[in-house]
C-alpha cells in the first residue's frame, strides 16, 4: 500500500506547536528587548535593539534571584524524594498486596487531591506557625509532598500494574519476602516509572504558587515563581526583569528534564515473558 | 520427592466458585496433568498447590505434611510459569541461582549446581546473557532450569509451552518427557492442549467449569469418558454426537431416518439418549460392501478434506451428518456413495439430562 504524505496532519501539528510555544518564545524574546521595545506599538517581534542589559542588570540589581532558584531546587528535590519514597511504597501495597480496601483507598486518595490547594491554606498556616515550620525548607517540602503524593501514588500504581505479576510470584517461589521483592525486583524494573513521576512532581513543585507564597514569607526563603512575581515595579510592571528572571528560572528545569529524559526508556521488562 | 494429596480442596472468590471441592492423590514420581478449557480452574488449582493462592476449603498435603498455611518457598515446590517470568534485569546464571542464593548456599556449590543444570539444558553458552537476548525456547529452558536447580519435591507447570510455536512445542514436550524420566520428580502440569496431556500424563484430571469431570489415565479418558464433556474434549476432531429416541429394540436418531440396532444392556430406562461416535471409529467401505450387516449404512460424501496422512469425510447418513476420519490418500470424493460400518462397542451413550455416560453391561 502506498503511503501518502499527510500534509494536513503536519499542518495541524505545526500550528499547535506554534501556538503552544508562542508564549515561551515571546518570553525569551522579551528578555532581550529594552523597555521601549517591550512597549512598542505595533508590537515588536524581533528585539531591536537586541540587548543583554536585562541579564546584566538582574545579576547586579536583584542577586536574590539565584537564592530563589536555589530555594526552589531544594524544595523540589526534597518533595520529589519524599513523594517517590512514600508514593512508591503506598502504590506497591495498594496494587499488589491484595489489601481489602485497596480500591476504596485509591478512590479516596484521588478524592482528597481534588480539593484546591488554597483550601488547605488556613489550617496549614496556623499549624505551621505553631510548629515553627513557616519559612523553613522542611515546612514547604512537607506541604508540597502532601500536595503531590496522591498524584505519585496513582502514577506509580498504574506503572506497577504494567509489570507482569508472575515475576514477583516467581520471586516468592524462590523465597523472597515482600520487602526484598520490592527492593530487588520491583524497583529496578519500575525505574522509568519512578523517573517520569519524579520529574513531573519536581516540575509541579517548582511551579507551585499559593502554598509557596503563604508559607515562605521571608524574602530569602521565597521560591522562584513567588520571588519573581513579587519583583517591585515603581511605575509599571517590570516586564523585562520578570521575563529575564523567568527564563533563568526555567533553565534548571530544562536541564533536569534533559538529563532524565534519556533514562525514561521503555521496555525494561523485555525478556521477562514472551 | 513426595506425594501430593488434595483432600476436598476447593476455592471460591466471594460468591464465585472457581474450583469445586475434590479429592486427588498424586503418587510420588507421577506426572499428573490438569486439563480443561479456559477458565475451568486449572491455574487456580495449581496456584493453590504452589501457595500463591489461599485454599478456601480442604487440606493440602505434600509428602504427608499439611501445608495449607506454609509459605511457598517452604513447600518444596518449584513452578514454571506460562510467560516464563524470568527476572529481566538479571543474567541467566543469576536467574537460575536466585533461589539457592536466598537459601544461603555456598557460592561454589551454587555455581556447580547451576552449571550442571545449564549443561543438561544446553544453556551453558548463554549463562551471562540477559533474558531479553534469548529466544522464546531458550527462555522457557531457563525457566525450567530455574525450577530444576532447586531440586524440588514437586514441579508445577502452568501451560509452559503455550507461548512457543508448534514445532518448538513438540520438541520441548519431548524434552520435558525425557527430563521427567531422568529426574523422576512428581510433576503437576496444567494445559488446555489435549495432545500435551495425552502424551505427557500418567493420569489426567479433566476440569469442566470448576468441577472435576474425570480422573484417569490417557487411555481411560479416551476410551471410557465419564461425561459428554470429556468425550467431546478428548480426541480430535471431536466426537460426533447424535440425539436419539428409543424405537423398539433400537434407537432412532432424532430428526433422521437413521435407526441403529439395540446395543448392549444400557443401564437406563430413559427413552432418549445422546449417542457419541468418534470420527476415527467409523469404518468407510465401498458402496456395495457389508450388505447384510445391521451395523452398516449407506452414506453420501458431502465434503472430503485431505489432512496429510489421513482425510476427513463429511458424510450424510440418512439425513444425519457425521464426520469420519479415514487413513491414506485414496479416499472417496465428494458426491460419492459409500457404506459405513459402526462398531457398537465403540458407540458411546450419554444421558441427555445429566450428560453422564450411561453404563452398559459388557457384551464383547
Ligand atoms: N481473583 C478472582 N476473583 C474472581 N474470580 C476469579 C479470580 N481469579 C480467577 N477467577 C475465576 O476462576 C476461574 C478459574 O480461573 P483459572 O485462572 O484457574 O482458569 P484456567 O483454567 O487457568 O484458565 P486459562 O486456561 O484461561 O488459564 C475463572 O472462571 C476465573 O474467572
Ligand atoms: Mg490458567
Amino acid at each position: 500500500m502506498q503511503k501518502r504524505p499527510r500534509y494536513g496532519l503536519y499542518a495541524i501539528v505545526s500550528l499547535s506547536v506554534l501556538i503552544s510555544f508562542f508564549p515561551i518564545v515571546w518570553l525569551i524574546l522579551t528578555s532581550f528587548k529594552n523597555t521601549a521595545g517591550i512597549y512598542a506599538w505595533p508590537p515588536q517581534y524581533w528585539p531591536d535593539p537586541f540587548t543583554l542589559d536585562n541579564y546584566i542588570s538582574i545579576f547586579t540589581n536583584s542577586p536574590e534571584l539565584l537564592r530563589y532558584i536555589l530555594n526552589s531546587f531544594i524544595v523540589g528535590a526534597g518533595c520529589t524524594a519524599i513523594t517517590l519514597m512514600l508514593g512508591g511504597l503506598a502504590a506497591y501495597a495498594l496494587s499488589r498486596l491484595r489489601l481489602r480496601f485497596a480500591g476504596m483507598l485509591m478512590v479516596g486518595i484521588l478524592a482528597v487531591s481534588m480539593f484546591p490547594p488554597v483550601s488547605l491554606l488556613p489550617s496549614l498556616f496556623q499549624n505551621f506557625l505553631n510548629l515553627g515550620l513557616l519559612n523553613t525548607y522542611t515546612g514547604l517540602i512537607l506541604a508540597h509532598a502532601g500536595l503531590f503524593l496522591p498524584f505519585s501514588v496513582w502514577m506509580l500504581a498504574s506503572y506497577f500494574a504494567t509489570l507482569p505479576v508472575e515475576i514477583e510470584e516467581a520471586a516468592r517461589m524462590d523465597g523472597m519476602g515482600f520487602v526484598r521483592i520490592f527492593l530487588t525486583i520491583v524497583l529496578p524494573l519500575s525505574w522509568p516509572g519512578f523517573v517520569a513521576t519524579g520529574l513531573i512532581v519536581f516540575i509541579f513543585s517548582w511551579n507551585e504558587f499559593p502554598l509557596s507564597l503563604v508559607l515562605m514569607t521571608q524574602n530569602a526563603m521565597r521560591t522562584a515563581p513567588v520571588g519573581i512575581s513579587l519583583y517591585p515595579g515603581e511605575y509599571a510592571f517590570p516586564w523585562e526583569t520578570i521575563s529575564t528572571a523567568t527564563v533563568l528560572a526555567i533553565i534548571p528545569v530544562l536541564i533536569i528534564t534533559a538529563i532524565f529524559q534519556k533514562q525514561i526508556v521503555g521496555g525494561l521488562t523485555a525478556g521477562a515473558g514472551k | 520427592m513426595a506425594s501430593v494429596t488434595l483432600k476436598q480442596i476447593g476455592k471460591s472468590y466471594g460468591v464465585v466458585t472457581a474450583v469445586e471441592q475434590f479429592d486427588l492423590d498424586i503418587a510420588d514420581g507421577e506426572f499428573l496433568v490438569l486439563l480443561g478449557p479456559s477458565g475451568c480452574g486449572k491455574s487456580t488449582t495449581l496456584r493453590m498447590i504452589a501457595g500463591l493462592e489461599s485454599i478456601t476449603t480442604g487440606d493440602l498435603m505434600i509428602g504427608g505434611t499439611r501445608v495449607n498455611d506454609t509459605d511457598p518457598k517452604n513447600r518444596g515446590v518449584a513452578m514454571v510459569f506460562q510467560n516464563y517470568a524470568l527476572y529481566p534485569h538479571k543474567s541467566v546464571f543469576d536467574n537460575m541461582a536466585m533461589a539457592l542464593k536466598l537459601q544461603k548456599m555456598p557460592k561454589a556449590e551454587i555455581a556447580r549446581r547451576v552449571n550442571d543444570v545449564a549443561d543438561m539444558l544446553g544453556l551453558t553458552a548463554y549463562l551471562e546473557r540477559k533474558p531479553a537476548a534469548l529466544s522464546g525456547g531458550q527462555r522457557q529452558r531457563v525457566a525450567i532450569g530455574r525450577a530444576i536447580v532447586r531440586t524440588p519435591e514437586v514441579f508445577l507447570f502452568d501451560e509452559p509451552l503455550s507461548n512457543l510455536d508448534a514445532q518448538l512445542r513438540v520438541k520441548m514436550r519431548m524434552e520435558l518427557q525425557e527430563l521427567h524420566e531422568r529426574l523422576g520428580v512428581t510433576s503437576i502440569y496444567v494445559t488446555h492442549d489435549q495432545v500435551e496431556a495425552m502424551t505427557l500424563a500418567d493420569r489426567i484430571v479433566i476440569l469442566d467449569r470448576g468441577r472435576v469431570a474425570q480422573i484417569g489415565t490417557p487411555r481411560e479418558v479416551y476410551e471410557q469418558p465419564a461425561t459428554r464433556f470429556v468425550a467431546s474434549f478428548i480426541g480430535s476432531p471431536a466426537m460426533n454426537f447424535m440425539p436419539a429416541e428409543r424405537a423398539g429394540d433400537g434407537w432412532q436418531v432424532t430428526g433422521t431416518d437413521l435407526v441403529l440396532p439395540g446395543f448392549g444392556q444400557l443401564a437406563t430406562e430413559a427413552d432418549a439418549l445422546t449417542l457419541g461416535l468418534r470420527p476415527e471409529h467409523i469404518e468407510v467401505l465401498p458402496a456395495d460392501a457389508a450388505v447384510n450387516d445391521p451395523w452398516a449404512f449407506d452414506a453420501t460424501v458431502k465434503l472430503a478434506e485431505l489432512l496429510g496422512a489421513d482425510a476427513l469425510l463429511n458424510l450424510s447418513v440418512k439425513g444425519q451428518p457425521l464426520l469420519a476420519r479415514v487413513g491414506g490418500t485414496d479416499f472417496p470424493q465428494a458426491g460419492e456413495t459409500v457404506r459405513i460400518r459402526v462398531d457398537p462397542a465403540r458407540l458411546h451413550a450419554f444421558d441427555p439430562e445429566t450428560e453422564l455416560t450411561v453404563a452398559r453391561a459388557a457384551q464383547h
